[in-house]
């Protein structure tokens, strides 16, 4: 029962991706591998696919590197650790629509707190439209490491409390500094847990739908941040193609899956158990 | 062992504090910003230069946001979606745990790693064949179509995660209470679920906050506005023509409080649910 749970809407979805079909109403029309064929023309398509890849791309690096440096200060010993822990998992613990309508207030190029003190300590000339054209993707994905970078600091914070302290000693006795410890001992210790962080941040990151959505959102330049996941819902809840949306969304199954299968690859190891 | 001078020392332990208050500052000060917002009367929150203090606090936009609004309906469909969904998936799952540790039968491992690769799924993935189906079946617009929606996105992955928790009770405790002359249900409502009982919290809380944070299935499908959850309803009143940020706030504000309370009071378990992977997202 629970395998079907998981195959039968994957199993549907495939099935209605062969169709073309209103979202609407019940009629369908055997397509075969029709809607596939369109999606390859489609510009549209591409142009989702390359933002959602740099969307992707930028936002799993940046919580990576900012993840791994909070969970070393976090796993340093200091009074009121406890609370700065608790803390720092607030941005990923508060409902996706809280964490855009606070950024996007705080980003508001009329009101806002940021372009206020921007323009008041002349770093800017001008207050920033943060939500226009130029700078939405800039913003998005400021906004996005914000919001989940606290699922990197806890995934390597457990990790960093398992490595035994004499790895460090040993190593600090043969004269190694800060820097050469930290790539010495802790990284390759990290290893492991990294292969899976990368690998889910990205997956989740790819197809990381409501942050998008609501980013976008009545802001006007919403065009410049239309990521692979909110084409599918376009596609499917905009333009009422649910065949096509379906195809799109096996699309991006297929390529997540091959990219996955390609990582192993690439980058796994026997020894490793993650 | 080599000794780093003191002055150096000291250097370090002011940078480590430094960084400490700028972690905590980076993640609390935005929020702060959204209660400071909420508590100002509209004439302050527009006001320049802002202020972090508000300087004539009220409550006006919260009685505003209670009186004017729907918040009060959206408040409690979030608050029986929720409940009713975790109840649900940690009762389905459990059973299920249960059956898939106890007792032996083909193809169980092959079904723990399918279960296991839909860790990697996202809403957006499953959304178009479940909206057409909850169409087939005439559930749209219902809050069972948002129940069951969040109950199989994420039973799987509870499955998962209490099949773990299960494994490490020893079969022993049980066969004991059952040569104790307890029956087998007995033994699992005595034994196993107490000891069990992390797990559980675990999977409450994963269940809990997939369902209460989620916007796209009641997006899609729910339409009227009497039966929406607190994210839709909260974006409706983000997208009105004027955006009344300090209504905006307050709506904020009264979310994230009952998910930062349960957050408070599960923190001691929570741990826990961490390293055997209760997050996702």
């Amino acid at each position: 029962m629970i395998a079907s749970l998981v195959a039968y809407p994957v199993g549907y979805a495939i099935w209605l991706s062969l169709h073309e079909k209103h979202s609407f109403f019940p009629a369908q029309r055997w397509v075969g591998l029709g809607n596939y064929a369109l999606i390859l023309a489609d510009e549209e398509f591409w142009d989702s696919l390359r933002k959602g890849a740099v969307y992707a791309a930028a936002t799993t690096a940046l919580q990576l590197v900012a993840g791994v440096a909070m969970a070393l200060v976090l796993h340093r010993a200091f009074r009121g650790r406890t609370f700065v822990r608790a803390a720092v998992l607030f941005p990923y613990m508060i409902p996706t629509i809280v964490a855009v309508i606070v950024w996007r207030w705080l980003l508001n190029e009329t009101y806002g707190l940021v372009d206020h003190l921007l323009v008041a300590w002349r770093i800017v000339r001008e207050p920033v439209v943060w939500l226009g054209v130029d700078h939405i993707m800039t913003s998005l994905v400021a906004m996005s490491v914000w919001q989940f970078t606290p699922f990197v600091v806890v995934s390597v914070l457990a990790r960093l409390q398992t490595i035994p302290p004499e790895l460090h000693e040993a190593a600090r006795v043969d004269g190694a500094g800060a820097w050469a410890r930290f790539v010495h001992v802790t990284l390759p210790q990290l290893r492991a847990v990294l292969f899976v962080v990368v690998l889910l941040r990205s997956i989740w990151m790819f197809t990381k739908f409501d942050t998008v959505w609501l980013w976008g959102e009545g802001a006007g330049a919403g065009r410049e941040i239309r990521t692979l996941p909110v084409y599918v819902y376009m596609r499917t809840f905009t333009y009422y193609q649910a065949g096509f949306g379906a195809a799109l969304s096996v699309v991006m199954f297929a390529m997540l899956m091959a990219a996955t299968v390609l990582y192993f690859r690439l980058f796994w190891k026997d020894e490793e158990t993650a | 062992m080599r000794r780093r001078p003191r002055a150096g020392r000291r250097l370090g332990r002011a940078l480590l504090y430094a960084a400490a208050l700028g972690l905590t500052a980076q993640a609390v000060l935005p929020l702060v910003w959204m209660l400071s917002t909420a508590l100002k009367p509209p004439r302050e929150v527009l006001a320049t230069p802002p202020g972090l203090v508000p300087a004539e606090p009220t409550l006006e936009n919260f009685a505003r946001l209670v009186g004017e609004t729907a918040f009060l309906a959206y408040l409690r469909n979030s608050v029986v979606v929720s409940g009713i969904t975790v109840v649900l998936t940690v009762a389905v799952a459990a059973a299920a745990a249960y059956s898939l540790t106890r007792f032996a039968f083909r193809g169980r491992e092959a079904v723990a790693k399918l279960v296991l690769c839909t860790y990697m799924f996202a809403p957006i993935m499953i959304v178009v064949p479940i909206y057409v189906m909850a169409r087939g079946l005439g559930l749209v617009n219902t809050h069972a179509a948002l129940v069951l929606s969040y109950s199989s996105f994420c039973l799987p992955f509870a499955l998962w995660l209490l099949r773990a928790f299960f494994q490490s009770i020893p079969l022993e405790l049980e066969e004991a209470a059952l040569v104790d002359g307890a029956g087998r249900l007995r033994a699992v409502v005595h034994v196993v679920l107490p000891l069990a009982l992390p797990g559980l919290v675990a999977t409450s809380i994963f269940t809990f906050t997939l369902a209460w944070n989620d916007y796209v299935f009641t997006r899609i499908l729910i339409a009227s506005d009497e039966l929406k959850t607190l994210p839709v309803g909260v974006q409706d009143l983000f997208s009105a023509a004027v955006v009344d940020w300090g209504l905006i706030m307050a709506a904020g504000v009264l979310i994230t409080l009952p998910a930062l309370a349960f957050f408070a009071a599960v923190q001691r378990h929570l741990v826990e649910g961490w390293g055997s992977g209760g997050l996702k997202g």
